[in-house]
């Protein structure tokens, strides 16, 4: 039968681990040699310092000059025009003057990390952070570089981080899948589901959206009242009629995998409500997390029922900041005014990200969960503006920027890599998407050159054929 | 196995060549040291960019040495840097060589360092790590003669000879023929996607007639059903989206014209070498055949970066454009030729004998192929029709309203309505000034003006004038432009210009819609959509275009003096201070570049201090116009006169709908010339290599992969002599992988597994002669697909039952041999088809424009569109799932978890998963929920009220049989309390529903 050997038990079982074994079954069977390998050594390949992952993900890139990369040499230009001997090829094509971070800088904790006053609260757990300030994207184009950043390749098409870890780890548990996304509360990003995409990997990768309120996952419940008694009356007659059907069939273990995949259903119609209630959570809590203010609400809620479903078993939770590129601005992409823009998207997360790790490390969940927040690059020194103008936005800037880790097996409170004297470009150890794919992975006990699935003559690669692991980050 | 092969093969080169001296001479080199140097070394150190400069392909280059240094001092190994490297296990990093293969190097250095072929023949033979030219899929198809076997009386057929072969070589037997129960659902989901009527399966167990089963093939192949489902296993190839993916995920209205041709291909039984020409080059094979430009939507069906083709930096369009290429090459290789091709982007084929250069000459016989929505109603003889009757019409309407029309331009002359006054004015037929002030503009790169005006290239044209030395904020902008052409996309006629670029306002041509005018402004944010007729006479005339921007905010748009769709409220007009904003004629925004620029002339501009009222747009268009209004021509005329224009005006009213209504539009290749193509070294652009001429790939033997065109042909005359190298009957792969597609898709698995690779990382056959078998028969069938399904399901080897023989199972529990007929689940399409159809709810109709079960939803001040899962239950939406647009953006739901494919990437063969979220969708969704309710009431049409009547129907409607008493008891009770929809939708969830025995 055509099934996807991993595909038999739900999420558990189709981490490579329950691959593994079918593998070991097929081998049984001498005539399997002609597959292409699927010979994947189960994950993790070695002991994982991190089992689960929190990414938040900011569209629009944010401003690495303006929040983490803190650029004296900036700040003494402003005004000035850019010295370079050859002209910055922009996205929109305009060099203005050089402008300086909108916000103070400060050393923060004990670490003296430098993190600006656009981060209040996260500034807090400045000790907890392992900054990366030497990243550099191949696109300046949006939605390409937040391709690459989730999925490695600039194109449609291919699998998500979440869904590569779906595949390589499956879900701790069986009552939810091993990868969530919860978009913003205003927008999906552009490109919607494209972003969470199982690409090539089978359909069950592709990340399930979680909605915070409201009926969390599509389908959960029948999508009109049936009448008493009718439910259950039914699921009994489809177990009878099932079974039936498969004593003639003794043996197919697809049949039976979709009678265990009705079990598993109802379980989910518990289990599922439960994680996205938070009506158990105390005050301090839901205060911590910002669920408490209209401004923070949103996305307090996210990091909120993301930590709950991270202690369910859930692997890998996307958590969006920012919709599409669009008037009014609902990202970061602060073309025209990234004071304002930046005011008002650092608001909405600065206290929940805050809390969030705060409360992780409470729980000691941060002992072996890893927070990850990227944006798909950085913004320019210079204004976006007429040559002769310091102008109140910043144009794109693939060059040089800042993404975090926070968690398990990282040396924290620390900076990693740098940008020039004016934060254009990064000068010291630079950090390519593969690299810092190749390092999530390597933190979640997967070589990332062996996590592989064969599709149209490759055995892809979240890393493509790139990517070294950044080994001063790791403790 | 495979392996084993392979490694022996290796040895017994090895072997040969150390019997021989390993010295100077040539054929002991190419026997023993050439295939290691090939093997261990050239992947890095050989083509356009060998690491450390060091190239070992090639005598000369190797001899004179890399980055550091000589590497090969004849006669002296400890002096050879190479030999130093080796030896060391420093090179080839992460596997050293073998004691042998060291020692084949270091003797052959002391010998002399002799030299054989040159440059080393690296593909001529396979090795342990890839494939050569003599790898099985590129030699010739042989002819085969069915094997004999000893169960003579299984084999309905020679393919089931070969099958049989196998399987008694294995100790293995066949399942018995399955039941005609069986069979009937089997081949009614398997050729048509549907599941047979109760009608149908009495029919067929009553057909005595010893060829009832070839008779049914023949009728299930007729149906136009047929062409429905298999589309769907073409478009998994195509990656066929009906939207581009990325930032925008624009939808394409018109992509469905090539579903359609796909339909309709299929169901005429279009000859599979002539199926795969037309996608390849229909447009330039037959261009004023509409169906045949149709069929080029397969080259691009995939996604499109239209934010990334657009952007101002040429550097980065560049990289755009290189992995669109990619995109064509990979998508044609594999889908055609089962070959990576686009794995030799960047450097030769890791594993299969393709050329980095090959890569390119693909790249090159595809360079033409462009993006792009086609108008073929000129083309379309229907449309042509309507057209000449449309024109006839509208010469008699001039003739009738020519008296009028006369005598109102003649009272015009004489009292004209005095146009209003403006600020700044230019008559660019006379000269760049300002009639009003001294505004005069500078022209700038390809502008010029001229006796038609000011002419503007749409590449980097433009002009523009000093700083405005007024502040303005409630205003007027106007224009007469004649455009170039109207699918021009983006470009503005006139725009009032922040001096430090924070913003603008614009009369801008089609940039979210095409062909509409629109009031452009930064970021879109005094944007909106005005729904105002798509522009057709522009191009004929100068056009007047004007928005007024009042205080209040209010924005309106005119055309040809009059209002054009609805005018909007904006949060209010921007204030562009004195001296600190300009004027641009002919670009959007600064700077000039990507789809901003206009392409056309444009006649006059004027620029006003207030927003224009309706009247003084009209008053100012008629004092440069002839132009009459409609109204005014009919008060003129007398009575009888008026009548008779009435009449005729319906009738050009009622053709223009037809026009309209028969517009042929469609999502296919747009072609542009494309010169010559260069080698991109390690796939960058930036980085450009010697000029190659359009080709295919040599290894595939037996034909010649040189196309006899220079490097810079016609890019038509590329594609016509690429389909015909790649459907050549002599082309080794061409046949081959089709007929592994068909077997795949009616037993589960293909011969060779992996359908898109036939190369060496793919799998190997199952049974090779029955491959090239198929293959032949193929092209002794005239390349007709029906005729391979016939031969297909009308075997014994089909027809067997899927029962589970354990003892085989463990043997081979893919089933590869095909000692049963494996049971398969259906695909999304067909589940929700087959549930459709058990209800009565199926919209049998074929073809046309996709029907929406997502929402569509335009993000505020984007071109980004957002899909989301919306009702399914609305007019429309019960069409066959074929029909629904397939965006990229929207995929969830039912059809995403029963493993619908993302259609961003091709799926030569769909996982088939089992998770808790299919359950919940199939007991849950609103569509199922809402088929269970109407399968209950027509079930209540069928047999009426009697529970146990409605109960054997809703079995042998779903399951193609009556219930067994036990399940008859319990169901009659369950309806008896719950209603039949609850039955309903237990049977759209059971087993026997979701699989075919």
């Amino acid at each position: 039968m055509s099934i996807d050997r991993r595909g038999f038990f739900s999420w558990v079982g189709g981490g490579l681990a329950g691959a593994a074994a079918a593998s070991l079954m097929l081998r049984d069977g001498t005539l399997q040699a002609a597959v292409p390998s699927e010979s994947n050594p189960a994950c993790p390949h070695f002991a994982p310092k991190a089992n689960r992952v929190i990414h938040i993900c900011l569209c629009g890139a944010m401003s690495h000059l303006d929040t983490f990369d803190y650029k004296p040499g900036l700040i003494a230009a402003h005004g000035q025009a850019l010295k370079s001997s050859s002209r910055p090829d922009v996205f929109f094509g305009q060099v203005g003057r050089l402008r300086r971070p909108d916000w103070s800088f400060r050393k923060r904790g004990q670490s003296g990390l430098w993190i600006s006053d656009l981060f209040p609260h996260l500034a807090e757990a400045a000790d907890e952070l392992t900054v990366i300030r030497s990243m550099v994207a191949e696109t300046s184009n949006h939605t390409p570089a937040t391709f690459q950043e989730n999925s490695g390749f600039r194109l449609n098409g291919f699998p998500a981080l979440g869904s590569w870890l779906s595949y390589g780890l499956g879900s701790e548990s069986d009552d939810l899948p091993a990868f969530v996304v919860i978009p913003d509360a205003r927008e999906f990003p552009p490109g919607g589901a494209i972003n969470w995409s199982n690409g090539f990997l089978p359909a069950r990768h592709q990340g399930v959206v979680v909605r915070p309120r409201g009926t969390p996952i599509d389908d959960l419940f029948p999508a009109r009242p049936l009448e008493t008694g009718a439910d259950s009356a039914a699921r009994n007659l489809l177990a009878d009629l099932n079974r039936r059907h498969l004593d003639d069939r003794a043996g197919e273990d697809a049949l039976s995998a979709r009678i265990k995949g009705y079990e598993l259903a109802a379980r989910m119609q518990t289990s599922v409500p439960l994680v996205t209630n938070l009506k158990g959570e105390s005050k301090e809590v839901l205060a911590c997390y910002g669920v408490d203010r209209p401004e923070t609400a949103d996305f307090g809620r996210a990091c909120l029922i993301a930590r709950r479903m991270l202690e369910r078993g859930v692997r890998f939770i996307q958590l969006f900041s920012g919709g599409t590129f669009g008037s009014p601005r609902r990202n970061w992409d602060g073309h025209e005014n990234l004071k304002n823009n930046h005011s008002e998207e650092a608001l909405r997360i600065d206290r929940p990200i805050a809390g969030l790790l705060r409360d992780l490390r409470r729980k000691g969940m941060l002992d072996d969960t890893l927070v990850l927040f990227t944006t798909e690059f950085g913004r320019t020194p210079f204004a976006q503006s007429a040559a002769d103008v310091v102008g109140t936005g910043r144009d794109h800037n693939p060059q040089g920027f800042t993404v975090w880790m926070a968690g398990a097996g990282l040396k924290h409170g620390l900076a990693h890599g740098s940008t020039d004297e004016i934060g254009w470009k990064t000068a010291e150890n630079p950090v390519t998407w593969p690299d810092f794919h190749a390092t999530v992975l390597h933190l979640l006990g997967i070589d990332h050159q062996k996590l592989t699935f064969y599709h149209n003559g490759i055995q892809r690669r979240l890393t493509n054929v790139h990517g070294e692991v950044v080994k001063a980050i790791l403790a | 196995m495979k392996s084993t092969t392979r490694l022996a093969l290796v040895c017994l080169i090895f072997i040969a060549g150390a019997a021989r001296s390993r010295g100077g001479d040539g054929r002991g080199f190419d026997a023993s040291v050439a295939p290691i140097l090939a093997r261990r070394c050239l992947d890095c150190h050989s083509g356009a960019d060998p690491k450390g400069e060091l190239d070992l392909s090639r005598r000369g280059a190797a001899l004179a040495g890399g980055a550091t240094g000589a590497a090969i001092v004849a006669g002296k190994p400890d002096e050879s840097l190479l030999w130093e490297r080796v030896e060391s296990d420093e090179m080839p990093p992460k596997s050293p060589l073998s004691k042998d293969e060291k020692t084949a190097i270091r003797e052959w250095i002391a010998a002399g360092a002799g030299w054989g072929t040159d440059p080393i023949d690296a593909y001529q033979v396979t090795t342990s790590r890839r494939a050569g030219r003599d790898w099985w899929s590129l030699q010739p198809v042989r002819a085969v003669a069915p094997p004999e076997v000893a169960r003579a009386d299984w084999p309905r057929s020679a393919l089931d000879r070969f099958v049989l072969r196998k399987l008694e070589a294995e100790g293995l037997a066949p399942q018995p023929e399955a039941d005609r129960r069986t069979l009937i659902r089997r081949l009614r989901f398997d050729l048509t996607g549907l599941p047979p009527t109760p009608e149908e399966v009495d029919a067929f167990l009553d057909d005595s007639a010893p060829d009832a089963y070839e008779r049914l093939v023949d009728r299930l192949l007729a149906a136009p059903d047929y062409g429905v489902r298999w589309a769907r296993w073409w478009l998994d190839l195509a990656r066929f989206g009906e939207s581009n993916g990325f930032e925008f995920d624009e939808f394409r209205p018109h992509a469905w014209r090539y579903r359609d041709w796909v339909v309709d291909a299929f169901n005429r039984d279009l000859p599979y070498n002539e199926f795969a020409r037309l996608q390849l080059a229909g447009d330039a094979r037959s261009p004023r055949d509409p169906s045949a430009v149709e069929a080029t939507g397969f080259l691009v069906a995939g996604a499109f970066d239209s934010v990334g083709q657009t952007q101002i930096s040429a550097a980065m369009r560049a990289v755009v454009r290189s992995d669109e290429m990619e995109d064509y090459v990979g998508t044609v290789g594999q889908t055609f030729l089962g070959l990576t091709i686009n794995c030799a982007r960047c450097h030769d084929h890791k594993f299969d004998p393709i050329r980095q250069t090959e890569y390119y000459r693909l790249a090159s016989s595809l360079g033409g192929v462009r993006h792009g929505e086609r108008d073929l109603s000129d083309i379309d003889p229907p449309a042509l029709a309507l057209r000449r009757e449309a024109d006839v019409l509208t010469s008699k309407i001039k003739e009738v309203e020519a008296p009028a029309r006369l005598q109102i331009l003649a009272r015009r002359k004489q009292s004209p309505d005095p146009p209003p006054g403006p600020i700044a004015a230019w008559d660019f037929d006379r000269g760049p000034e300002d009639r009003v002030g001294a505004l005069k503009v500078n022209l700038k790169e390809g502008a010029t003006i001229g006796p038609e005006g000011l002419r503007v290239d749409g590449k980097t044209g433009y002009a523009e004038s000093p700083p405005l030395p007024f502040e303005l904020k409630d205003r007027t902008l106007e224009t007469w432009v004649k455009l170039d052409n109207l699918d021009q996309k983006g470009g503005a006629a006139i725009s009032l210009h922040a001096s430090d670029g924070s913003g603008f306002d614009a009369v801008v041509y089609a940039e979210q819609e095409p062909a509409r005018w629109m009031a452009g402004s930064e970021g879109f944010v005094r944007t909106q959509r005005v729904d105002g007729p798509a522009e057709t006479e522009a191009s004929r005339r100068p056009m007047q275009v004007a928005i007024t921007y009042a205080a209040d905010g209010a924005i309106r748009i005119f055309r040809d003096g009059l209002p054009y769709g609805k005018s909007y409220k904006s949060k209010g007009p921007r204030t562009f201070s004195k001296g600190e904003s300009r004027l641009l004629f002919g670009l959007r925004h600064l700077p000039p570049g990507g789809n901003r620029m206009l392409s056309g002339t444009i006649v006059r501009a004027r620029l006003y201090g207030r927003a224009l009222d309706p009247a003084e747009v009209a008053a100012s268009h008629g004092s440069f116009s002839d132009f009459v209004s409609p109204e005014a021509i009919a008060r003129a005329l007398p009575p009888d006169r008026r009548a008779e224009l009435d009449r005729l005006n319906g009738e050009l009213t009622r053709l223009k709908a037809a026009l309209a209504a028969t517009a042929r539009k469609a999502y296919v290749v747009e072609p542009r010339e494309a010169g010559a193509t260069r080698v991109q070294i390690r796939g960058n652009p930036a980085r450009l290599g010697d000029v190659v001429t359009p080709g295919g790939i040599a290894a595939a033997s037996g034909l010649n992969a040189d196309f006899g065109l220079p490097p810079d042909a016609p890019e038509a005359d590329r594609r016509v002599r690429l389909a015909n190298w790649i459907t050549d009957a002599k082309n080794p792969l061409f046949a081959r992988v089709v007929v592994n597609r068909l077997w795949q898709a009616h037993f589960g698995a293909g011969i060779v597994e992996t359908t898109s690779d036939l190369g060496f990382s793919g799998g190997l056959p199952s049974h090779p002669e029955l491959l090239d078998w198929l293959a032949n028969e193929l092209v002794a069938r005239d390349w007709s697909l029906k005729a391979m399904h016939r031969l297909i399901v009308t075997s014994a080897a089909y027809r067997q039952t899927s029962k589970l023989n354990p003892a085989a199972l463990k043997r081979d529990a893919g089933d590869r041999l095909l000692w049963r007929k494996a049971p398969s689940r259906l695909e999304a399409e067909m589940l929700r088809d087959a549930m459709l159809d058990v209800a009565g709810k199926l919209d049998r109709k074929l073809g046309g424009a996709s029907y929406f079960d997502q929402t569509v939803t335009k993000a505020p001040g984007t071109s980004a569109l957002l899909y989301a899962d919306a009702d399914p239950v609305q007019p429309g939406r019960s069409r066959r799932t074929l029909y629904r647009a397939w965006v990229r953006g929207g995929r969830g739901g039912l059809l995403t978890a029963f493993d619908c494919p993302d259609p961003s990437t091709t799926a030569p063969r769909r996982a088939v998963t089992t998770t808790p979220l299919q359950a919940l969708a199939l007991l849950n969704n609103a569509l199922v929920l809402h088929l269970a309710d109407a399968c209950a009431a027509r079930l209540v049409r069928d047999v009426g009220d009697d529970p146990a009547l409605q109960v054997e129907r809703a079995y042998r409607l779903a399951l193609g049989r009556k219930p067994e008493p036990a399940e008859r008891a319990q169901a009659v009770a369950i309806v008896a309390k719950f209603g039949a929809r609850t039955l309903a939708r237990v049977l759209f969830n059971s087993n026997e529903f979701l699989y075919v025995d």
